[in-house]
């Protein structure tokens, strides 16, 4: 019977965290894919940060691989990072090339440190949701595959973080990342009137943002074509709402310029580029160059310590479609709250 | 002993268990036992909404726990062998390539592929609508997903894991893990979900609760389904790195042990997450994605050693970059005198500290709480909005800061409305009113900016005679 929390602190920590738990002093990256932390006891601590599958999916069979690495080389324990990547911590310095090795002739590449692509994080899409409207785990292993150099070498102004979510859920945190993609639906969710009753209706009315949905005599309601902005809120509520989306109304949006950290411009949400792009497994082509042709234009003109959103900020975002070569679209301004005449531009400070 | 027990009115589930002596000496169980006992719930195995009934028993007597009801879909056992040898063109594409793919991994488990390689090949997902469940005892972590191709698979159930401290795994516990999935379901792992939970795919509906059983053994606990605490995430902290202003991992574990209660049934309008950052460079996105985000502050300015900046700097450390991209402007670098800051325009956003070696957090540390962040809800992603810029997080029991965490989520339960975000809430009410209701101290620190209108409204008893008493001579500007 559940009841008994988190294992204990202590139970999952490796011998070297337990004896330098909170004196560290200083980190360093000798190389990528490699962190060195220095302990105030003198001892210094090697991690090694390997790609794991997008959405972290791993098989019982791979996974039994990794407990034998980690076995082998950094005493039984390893951890998964917030961005899912797999690291080996307190791996002994003499041994890092050869677990390198180890891990490169397991498929895995080594990398995601300091100044270069950071793992991509996504939710599960079509592996196991209903409401997703496009596959960002396929989406998300072409642009790893694409960034393969930008992942295994720090050449990048700063570290940069992909992420991908399948619908407006956002599951995969698509919103906090640099460049994201997010799944788009773009048809009315179905009314199936045989499920309605087993519905809350008064909560299906108040979970539509734009109060699309009212209701149409008694047990029944109806959807104002107009307002709907197809967002699951509703599918999620409502079985008889459910499935939203088809084959054709179904793509991708992407985002660019989202940051957590107080530095620099300080934390922001990532603000929408591209409204729609059609879905093409496997392989999304032109999702992934447009994805391209940002990370080309950012790695250019970028200065130092300068994240997307930074960048952006500086030069401005007639600046950034003009460097980019995205399509522009209406759709990137808001039209849906009371907040929308931020959207508009309301000074004449133009770059030309 | 006695023991009394707040079960299901209709079918008897035992929601809450509790002894005549917590009930007798800790007033934190009376008052979630009253609140339980007040409050219109609906009852995680029935699903029949109303009040809680109240049942006292002497002896440990089991009382047999009613048959599992799944509202959303019954799920079929794992893995149909007709459609094992199917092709699966589109997940053979994606399995190729020198990045490691999930497509692979799923063919080294019993997962239905034809389930991901017909969505691929639609464009469109095959899984149906999805809901949690509730197992006898078990209110949280339990997920289900049907199919809206029965043709492939019925469905498919699975259950949430919390993750342990740090997100660090021994070798041995986590083969036993692997143990059980493949004894019970896909041997498919989700080995961090963005929520920060192990995810364990394809347990068929029968073998739940021994699933869940074993896991408990194990020594890990089910969770983080529903409107509750979801399963609170922290940063590496001091397990492994040198910038933490408070031990996030044991903040965790004492998070865990005080609120396991609310992570563990579902009682908020709707889920609240928690998240914890050692410093402002907020490496569990909290800000964005937290209801309740803790994150490490300082007050002071930030340490300089100046030997050993000079070093940094003598072997190639680009001070430049940093004093021309710190955000307040205020860094000075001078090879003869060292490394100055201007107190009035330092934001402690962490970057110096970040780049350079020889410059370290202040000694004043505490916490600040922000809450609000989400990224989807009714008006879309929002950032998270400060509360409480600084306050003290003092060891074991970090009992002002959890105080705090428990008044948010008291209003938050009371003022809400059903499924409505935190953030949500905080932009209905306005910041002011939330303000109002927690109860926290004026600061200029809560505030952006002031407004722009003046379009304010005072009460009657906010009115005071200010003016001068006409009685006594006025005095001129000289």
């Amino acid at each position: 019977m559940p009841g008994i929390g988190i294992p204990p602190l202590e139970a999952n920590l490796p011998p070297i965290v337990k004896r330098n738990y909170g004196k560290w002093i200083t980190h360093e990256h000798p190389r990528p894919g490699v962190i060195k932390h220095d302990s105030e006891s003198g001892e210094a601590c090697f991690t090694v940060r390997a790609g794991m599958p997008p959405n972290a999916r791993i098989s019982t069979q791979t996974l039994r691989t990794i407990c034998d690495v980690a076995d082998e080389f950094c005493e039984g324990y390893f951890r998964v990072t917030q961005r899912n990547s797999c690291e080996f911590v307190g791996v002994p310095e003499n041994r890092i090339d050869q677990l390198i090795a180890r891990l490169a002739q397991m498929g895995f590449p080594v990398g995601g440190t300091n100044r270069s692509l950071h793992n991509t994080v996504c939710c599960t899409g079509y592996l196991h949701c209903h409401l997703a409207a496009t596959d960002p785990p396929a989406i998300m292993k072409a642009v790893s595959e694409m960034l393969m150099k930008e992942y295994t070498h720090d050449c990048l102004p700063a570290k940069l973080k992909i992420s991908g979510s399948g619908c407006l859920n956002n599951c995969g945190e698509s919103s906090t990342a640099d460049i994201a993609i997010i799944g788009v639906h773009r048809d009315l969710p179905p009314i199936h009137e045989e499920k309605l009753k087993g519905c809350e209706l008064p909560l299906v009315i108040s979970v539509c943002p734009v109060g699309a949905i009212r209701p149409k005599g008694p047990g029944m309601i109806e959807i104002d074509p107009k307002r709907c902005i197809h967002c699951p809120a509703c599918s999620v509520s409502c079985a008889a709402m459910a499935p939203i989306g088809s084959p054709i109304g179904d793509g991708v949006a992407i985002v660019v310029g989202g940051k957590a950290g107080n530095t620099g411009d300080g934390p922001a949400m990532a603000k929408v580029v591209v409204p729609y792009l059609p879905n093409n497994p496997p392989y999304w082509p032109e999702v992934t160059s447009a994805i391209r042709s940002i990370v080309d234009a950012w790695s250019a003109n970028a200065r130092k310590d300068e994240r997307v959103g930074e960048w952006i900020n500086r030069i401005g975002w007639e600046k950034f479609y003009q460097r980019t070569s995205l399509p522009l679209s209406f759709k990137i301004v808001d039209n849906y709250d009371a907040r929308a005449l931020e959207y508009a531009k309301a000074n004449v400070r133009f770059t030309w | 002993m006695e023991k009394i027990q707040l079960c299901c009115a209709k079918c008897g589930f035992v929601v809450e268990e509790y002894t005549a002596n917590e009930l007798a000496e800790i007033p934190r169980k009376v008052k979630r036992y009253e609140y339980l006992l007040k409050k219109s719930s609906i009852c995680p195995s029935c699903l029949a909404s109303g009040r809680l009934k109240e049942l006292r028993a002497t002896e440990q007597a089991d009382v047999a726990g009613p048959k599992v009801q799944v509202s959303a879909s019954t799920p079929a056992p794992v893995g149909h062998e007709e459609h094992a040898d199917s092709p699966t063109p589109m997940m053979d594409a994606i399995s190729q390539g020198s990045w490691p793919s999930h497509a692979a991994e799923l063919k080294k488990t019993r997962y239905p592929l034809q389930m991901y390689e017909q969505a691929l090949q639609k464009r469109a997902t095959q899984w149906g609508y999805g809901g949690y469940v509730s197992l006898p005892g078990v209110a949280t972590g339990v997920l289900v997903r049907s199919s809206a191709r029965p043709d492939i698979t019925k469905g498919s159930n699975f259950v949430r894991i919390m993750d342990p401290c740090g997100n660090f795994f021994k070798t041995d516990g986590m083969r036993k893990l692997c143990d059980i999935a493949d004894k019970y379901a896909y041997g498919l792992l989700h080995l961090l979900s963005t929520g920060g939970d192990l995810e364990m795919l394809g347990i068929p509906t029968e073998n739940l609760k021994p699933a869940v059983d074993e896991i408990v053994q194990l020594g890990f606990d089910v969770g983080s389904t529903g409107d509750d605490f979801r399963t609170s995430e922290e940063c590496i902290g001091p397990a492994k790195c040198d910038l933490p202003l408070y031990d996030t991992l044991g903040f965790r574990a004492a998070w865990y042990k005080r609120f396991l209660d609310d992570v563990q049934y579902p009682r908020f309008p709707h889920k609240v997450k928690c998240k914890f950052s050692g410093c402002p460079n907020d490496c569990v996105r909290g800000g964005q994605k937290a209801d309740i985000f803790v994150c490490g502050v300082f007050r002071d300015l930030p340490v300089i050693d100046q030997s050993n900046v000079k070093t940094w700097v003598e072997n190639g450390g680009d001070i430049g970059t940093v004093c021309t991209r710190c955000p307040g402007g205020c860094l000075n670098w001078d090879p003869k005198t060292g490394l100055s800051i201007d107190g009035d325009s330092c934001l402690r956003c962490m970057y110096c500290i970040n780049k350079i070696p020889g410059v370290r957090p202040g000694g004043d540390r505490g916490v600040a709480i922000l809450v609000g962040g989400k990224l989807r809800g009714k008006y879309g992603p929002m950032l998270a909005k400060v509360v409480v810029p600084f306050m003290k997080a003092v060891p074991p029991d970090y009992k002002e800061v959890f105080d705090m965490i428990e008044k948010i989520t008291e209003v938050y339960d009371e003022h809400a409305r059903k499924k409505e975000r935190m953030g949500d809430f905080l932009l209905r009410i306005g910041p002011n009113e939330f303000f109002r209701l927690i109860g926290v101290p004026l600061s200029p620190r809560l505030f952006a900016q002031p407004r722009t209108n003046l379009y304010y409204h005072w009460e009657p008893e906010e009115i005071k005679d200010e003016r001068v008493s006409a009685t006594e001579p006025i005095q001129g500007p000289n």
